[in-house]
């Protein structure tokens, strides 16, 4: 189950995520995202309530950022320390703004 | 043919007696004798002479109800190992009293405050008491609380064993009347299973319960199909042998509460053998018996029919730890064939076919027993194993399946969503490549071992060979840009766990993943 809160305004798209981004979850999440990056340069994906993540969910990160590097800037905020792992293990961290 | 013995025999009317005894068995059938001594107050030499020499010609008599004093004249003397001398037992009557349990071969009542008395179905009981007063005893020993009986009493025409049983409740009187402690009960009645479950019996010293199941299941062959009959022997076959025990009826009736101890009574049955012949037992009086009737689980439980399914399916999956559906109900169909094959020889032999209702309940099981046997090809079942169709469908079902046992295992947080990942990237794999563009079953088993505390993970597939080792990782160090989307979840699963192993055997890729916790 993921669960997506976003909000759009004057180009900035915030995206609150909660729940578990995997196999099943995470073309859901690229959706909404494909839906509302026109014209969105400043992309924040909140992870506070995110509690795991598979590499479905990384593909779908680092298509965001590809995307979002054309047209602006991508940020991750409130990272949980075991989906940092996840980051650090396949150096999603130095290749995300993560805060 | 019974001969009663009365007042005084010595030497002054012995003589006398013989002749009347002769007599007596001229002119009935002789071929059993048995001396009633409930009125024999005193027995001399001369009176044990005439004895002695009936049982010259009547070498199967036996004398029972004998008195304290007489068994003790008896006794110094020797003619208790010559020949069968019962002692007289004190008469207890059950009139009015309530029936707190019963089991196969009895019922028992509350006779007072203190004491309950259990009475056997079968009225030539005493050897039966004696089996199950030393099965209690071992099973005592081997640390399974139970109560042990202190006296044999007389019943009307039966025995009947004593025990202490203060305060004591039956389970299946907490469900009927306080049904919300349905999940305590269920609680403490799997972990006194267990732990029934967990107890090594030294060789011997109890029956094998697979070979009574093994005449079950013979015998039903003249009522099933050639095949089918000859796979229900051959399924109770593979049944490996085991030591540890069984109790073989442990139902609610038969677990009582005490004070705040729990207690296991109605040990007669206890065994050692595969736990799936406990489960057949436990399936038929919670289920089996009243399938066809849901009324008759009222009779003998006390609660109704749906009380009893719940009770059942709770206890399986807390016994199995697992709330998956497709496994509880896999080891229940296990337990099902056995439980349907028992009830179908037992009815039988009471004449079931004979009537029109019997044929009826009869045929009832059968459908379902037939359904089985074509569905199953063998008893054993383990709860740390799921098998189930490779589709992406299937990973939330892995996902808990694996999730459970982790719990169970104190598994921290962290570790638990990173062995989440991993398991979800091997399924995924299989699901998407393994059958393609068919379809097939992969097999998930999850092992935790101690010190150090170690998970495993073994996925077993049919699918096409597929080494996920040798795939090549990704370079993680490029920039976004310069990053392929993809490729990263045999990286993680490497990452994640400790240790990977691939072998592709019979036929099947088998990859095993290990984690330390």
């Amino acid at each position: 189950m993921l669960s997506i809160n976003k909000t759009i305004e004057n180009g900035k798209a915030d995206f609150a995520l909660t729940g578990r981004m995997d196999t099943i979850t995470a073309p859901e999440f690229e959706q909404a995202l494909r839906q509302s990056l026109d014209g969105v340069s400043e992309l924040t994906l909140d992870f506070a309530q995110l509690d795991y993540i598979s590499s479905a969910g990384l593909r779908v990160l680092l298509a965001a950022q590809k995307a979002m590097t054309k047209q602006g800037k991508m940020k991750i905020c409130n990272v949980n320390e075991t989906i940092m792992e996840i980051f650090d293990v396949t150096g999603f961290s130095e290749i995300l703004t993560i805060e | 043919m019974t001969i009663e013995l009365k007042g005084r025999i010595d030497s002054g009317n012995a003589a006398r007696i013989e002749q009347e005894i002769l007599k007596q068995l001229e002119s009935g059938d002789a071929s059993c004798v048995i001396l009633d001594a409930k009125e024999l107050d005193y027995i001399s030499s001369a009176g044990l002479r005439v004895i002695l020499r009936l049982k010259k010609t009547y070498p199967d008599v036996r004398i029972r109800d004998v008195s304290s004093e007489v068994y003790e004249i008896l006794d110094m003397t020797g003619f208790t190992e010559m020949m069968p001398v019962e002692k007289a037992y004190r008469t207890v009557s059950v009139e009015g009293c309530e029936e707190i349990g019963r089991g196969a071969n009895g019922a028992i009542y509350r006779i007072d405050q203190d004491n309950v008395v259990k009475v056997y179905i079968n009225a030539d009981a005493l050897e039966d008491i004696q089996h199950e007063r030393e099965v209690a005893k071992l099973a005592l020993i081997l640390g399974i609380p139970t109560a042990i009986s202190y006296d044999v009493v007389k019943v009307g025409d039966s025995y009947g064993s004593v025990f202490e049983l203060l305060n004591a409740s039956s389970f299946s009187r907490i469900l009927a009347t306080e049904p919300e402690k349905m999940d305590w009960c269920v609680k403490e009645y799997v972990h006194l299973l267990k732990t029934i479950h967990g107890t090594l019996v030294p060789e011997g010293k109890l029956p094998d319960m697979k070979q009574t199941v093994r005449g079950w299941a013979a015998f039903m062959r003249d009522y099933l199909p050639e095949e089918l009959g000859k796979k229900l022997v051959a399924m109770v076959d593979a049944v490996p042998h085991s030591d540890y025990m069984i109790h073989g009826d442990y139902h609610t009736k038969n677990v009582m509460l005490q004070n705040d101890e729990v207690l296991l009574i109605d040990m007669d049955t206890l065994a050692v053998g595969h736990p799936i012949f406990e489960l057949a037992s436990m399936f038929n009086s919670f289920v089996g018996y009243s399938e066809y009737d849901h009324e008759t689980i009222i009779k003998f439980q006390g609660f109704d029919f749906e009380t009893g399914s719940t009770f059942w399916r709770k206890s399986l999956s807390a016994y199995l730890g697992t709330q998956n559906e497709r496994k509880i109900r896999e080891v229940e169909d296990k337990a099902r064939i056995i439980g349907y094959t028992r009830m179908i020889r037992r009815s039988i032999r009471r004449g079931g076919l004979e009537t029109e209702a019997g044929r009826a309940e009869i045929d009832f099981w059968k459908q379902r027993l037939l359904d089985l046997l074509e569905q199953y090809d063998t008893l054993l079942f383990s709860a740390n194993e799921l098998v189930l169709e490779a589709v992406l469908e299937n990973l939330a079902e892995v996902q808990s399946f694996v999730e459970e046992h982790l719990e169970a295992a104190d598994c921290p947080m962290k570790a638990k969503m990173q062995i989440g990942v991993a398991v979800e990237e091997i399924f995924v794999n299989i699901a998407n490549y393994a059958y393609a563009p068919g379809r097939g079953n992969a097999t998930v088993r999850v092992e935790v071992s101690e010190d150090p505390v170690t998970v495993t993970i073994t996925f077993v597939d049919n699918g096409v060979p597929y080494d996920p080792m040798t795939k090549q990782d990704p370079d993680v160090t490029l920039s976004a840009a310069e990053r392929e989307i993809g490729g990263l979840g045999i990286f993680m699963t490497k990452k994640i766990m400790d240790d990977i192993s691939y072998e592709y055997k019979d036929g099947q890729n088998i990859l095993k993943l290990k984690k330390k916790l």
